[in-house]
């Protein structure tokens, strides 16, 4: 089979992006930059539209010009269309469609205390990119030409969650990580047990509890694909688990960061709540990226969540087969070694992996680490200003804890951080939201005069930043209206007295007992 | 009144059986009954947004929900050939995959037909999936006349 259409539109999508690239290098759309505000953007605009409208450009020619022979480079180069598809939409939504919609709503003010109506509702590019995604597959359908391409989101996001393992400390993964297992552990199997305690009292088939229990409590879809053959499901439950799964992923992706925003939860309090509360895995992301679009620190408590449920999900089904075997006379002896095995996310190795090498310094371009804790020759403008330490002093008493309470007291007396302890403490208090937001800038501040982050690594968290908004954006485009329509009988009635109670234990839980440590 | 080619569009619901019923009882001694099932496009959406898991497991739960439905099919084909039979009537059948108004059209427009005869939307209150016939574009479709049987409670 040949894979690659002759169609025009690569080649298209090429020409616009370079001409995209031109134009604003040339100046010519220096007044959109300066209305939409997006001039932190400029360096992406001016690059990445030359990148891959060049790759478009070359592979576009080929696709409409080139003799297609069936074999792994047609294949392979088919799937190019597809994936600057999904890059246009990005680009669009990241550099357009949401500044615009955050330009339009701070017009109308601030909503919610200093908040505007987008930021409460999380309306930013990677919402509004999923958003358009979800509104191409169910309005106008996937073009064929670009199919191929938008199966390579989910390489986009895996790859996005492997490269994030460099990014962590290994202090923040023990304390996340014993988090993640004692949440996840809790509401995994609270909601597996919730499921099929309901599911034996509705007098619901066995595999219709099995399949139902494992896309409810553990990560949504991915579970439920991972569990259907297990127990058995017949179609008509897999459809209603589905649909039920999606109604619910979708609406708590806009759903929670708008509850995280009423409660000012922290990133960290939020990723939790995030990585327990929503069901499925893809929408995890979202929300947290929604919550925090310019910034990864949700994302990376999010993921933690994340990866820990898939780590789970063998057991969980291995448990669910040895279940329904016991149950079902008619069931299939099940190889427990095999199942464990066929589930393993192998992918989770990759983002092991890359932590192992991160934490050996492989990663760190040299001079990374400028801190300037202990240098007493600090520019006197990067010093924090009497106006700032009077912000500061007139919220000290807002303070609770000790620690954060002696942190800040030091820079209040030195104008400067003067450890990295103190620094860790006082972004703890910033993430924790609870002084102003003219306080907090000050903190960040202070923060900024110390700390030096690499351009290098700044780049490689936008790029990783890139591939969750590549990923997110392509499966948006796999989330059909008709899937979603199918949510309905016994598993819409389980599925959603579970989802709530999880959804809002979690949330007391995290308020309770979560605090900024990241 | 009785017909000689007889098109059915039926999957086994209970409107659907409803429709075979009335099928049987329209058909000639010598009918021949062309049987379609459809299968919704809905499915081909059922892997969702997973990204999580490999692609044995993809590939596992895609070749799983084929043999259900192909299971359901077979089902559906069973207890109609066997009704077909027991009437001594010619039996054929036919499985796509699409919007059943669609298929249907696709189907009724390709061969000669003298009734194409299908069963009512389910009641709202009812279970099921959701992939209605989409009766408009099977009215402006169609040439050939159609009857639609009233769901079984509302008899």
């Amino acid at each position: 089979m040949v894979y690659t259409k002759k169609h025009p539109a690569l080649l298209i999508i090429g020409i616009f992006m370079v001409a995209l690239g031109a134009l604003v290098d040339f100046g010519l759309m220096d007044g959109v930059i300066s209305y939409l505000a997006i001039k932190k953007h400029l360096a992406e605009i001016t690059t990445l539209p030359y990148i891959f409208g060049s790759v478009a450009i070359v592979v576009g020619l080929w696709h409409l010009f080139g003799e297609h022979k069936e074999g792994h480079l047609d294949y392979y180069l088919s799937t190019v269309a597809g994936v600057v598809f999904i890059l246009l939409i990005a680009m669009v939504v990241r550099w357009f469609a949401a500044p615009f919609i955050a330009v339009l709503s701070k017009s109308m003010g601030p909503v919610m205390g200093a908040k505007y109506l987008h930021e409460v509702f999380g309306l930013n590019y990677i919402v509004l990119g999923i958003l358009t995604g979800i509104i191409i597959v169910n309005f106008f359908k996937v073009p064929s030409w670009a199919e191929n391409g938008v199966r390579l989101s989910r390489l986009g996001l895996k790859t996005g969650v492997v490269l994030l393992g460099t990014l962590y400390s290994l202090a923040e993964l023990q304390q996340l990580g014993a988090l993640s297992i004692v949440m996840v552990g809790f509401f995994v199997l609270g909601s597996v047990g919730l499921v099929l305690w309901m599911g034996a009292r509705r007098n619901i088939p066995n595999s219709m509890g099995g399949v139902l229990s494992a896309g409810m409590g553990v990560c949504g879809v991915s579970a439920t694909v991972a569990a259907a053959p297990v127990v058995q499901a017949k179609s008509v439950e897999i459809a209603y688990t589905i649909g039920t799964i999606l109604l619910w992923g979708v609406g708590s992706m806009f759903l929670f960061p708008i509850i995280g925003n009423i409660l000012n939860l922290g990133h960290v309090q939020f990723g939790a709540w995030a990585g327990t509360g929503i069901l499925n895995s893809a929408q995890v992301a979202g929300a947290a990226l929604a919550y925090q679009p310019d910034g990864i620190e949700t994302l990376k408590v999010a993921e933690i969540f994340n990866i820990t449920r898939v780590l789970i999900l063998p057991i969980i089904v291995v448990w669910l087969a040895v279940w329904y075997v016991k149950r079902e006379e008619s069931a299939p002896g099940v190889n427990i070694a095999q199942v464990a095995f066929q589930k393993f996310p192998v992918f989770v190795v990759g983002f092991l992996l890359m932590f192992a090498l991160s934490s050996t310094g492989i990663f760190s371009p040299p001079n990374h680490y400028k801190g300037k804790y202990f240098d007493n020759d600090i520019p006197a403008e990067k010093l924090l200003t009497e106006q700032a330490l009077t912000t500061l002093k007139n919220e000290q008493q807002k303070v609770q804890r000790a620690a954060r309470q002696a942190a800040l007291a030091r820079l209040i007396e030195n104008k400067k951080l003067m450890s990295i302890e103190d620094d860790n403490t006082l972004r703890g208090l910033i993430n924790a939201k609870v002084l102003s937001k003219e306080a907090n800038a000050v903190l960040k501040k202070a923060h900024k005069a110390v700390r030096h982050t690499a351009e290098k690594i700044k780049k490689f968290r936008q790029f990783i930043v890139w591939l969750f908004a590549f990923g997110l954006t392509g499966l948006g485009m796999q989330i059909t209206f008709a899937s979603i329509k199918q949510a309905g009988g016994q598993p819409l009635v389980i599925g959603g007295v579970v989802g709530t109670i999880k959804a809002v234990l979690s949330l007391i839980v995290v308020v309770l007992f979560v605090h900024e440590t990241i | 009144m009785f017909y000689t080619h007889l098109l059915l569009a039926s999957h086994g619901t209970p409107g659907a059986c409803a429709a075979e019923v009335a099928a049987f009882n329209l058909c000639n001694p010598d009918a021949t009954l062309h049987h379609l099932i459809v299968v919704p496009d809905f499915w081909k959406g059922m892997l969702g947004d997973d990204w999580l898991n490999n692609a044995i497991t993809q590939i596992q739960y895609g070749k799983y929900v084929e043999c259900e439905l192909e299971k359901e099919i077979q089902a559906n084909v069973n207890r109609v050939s066997a009704e077909a039979k027991a009437r001594k009537l010619a039996y054929s059948y036919e499985f796509l995959l699409g919007k059943p108004a669609e298929c249907l059209l696709k189907v009724a427009n390709h061969s000669r037909f003298d009734l194409v005869v299908i069963g009512s939307p389910r009641p709202k209150n009812k279970e099921g999936l959701k992939s209605r016939m989409h009766c408009e574009t099977l009215l402006r479709g169609l040439s050939i006349p159609l009857l639609i049987i009233p769901y079984p409670d509302e008899v």
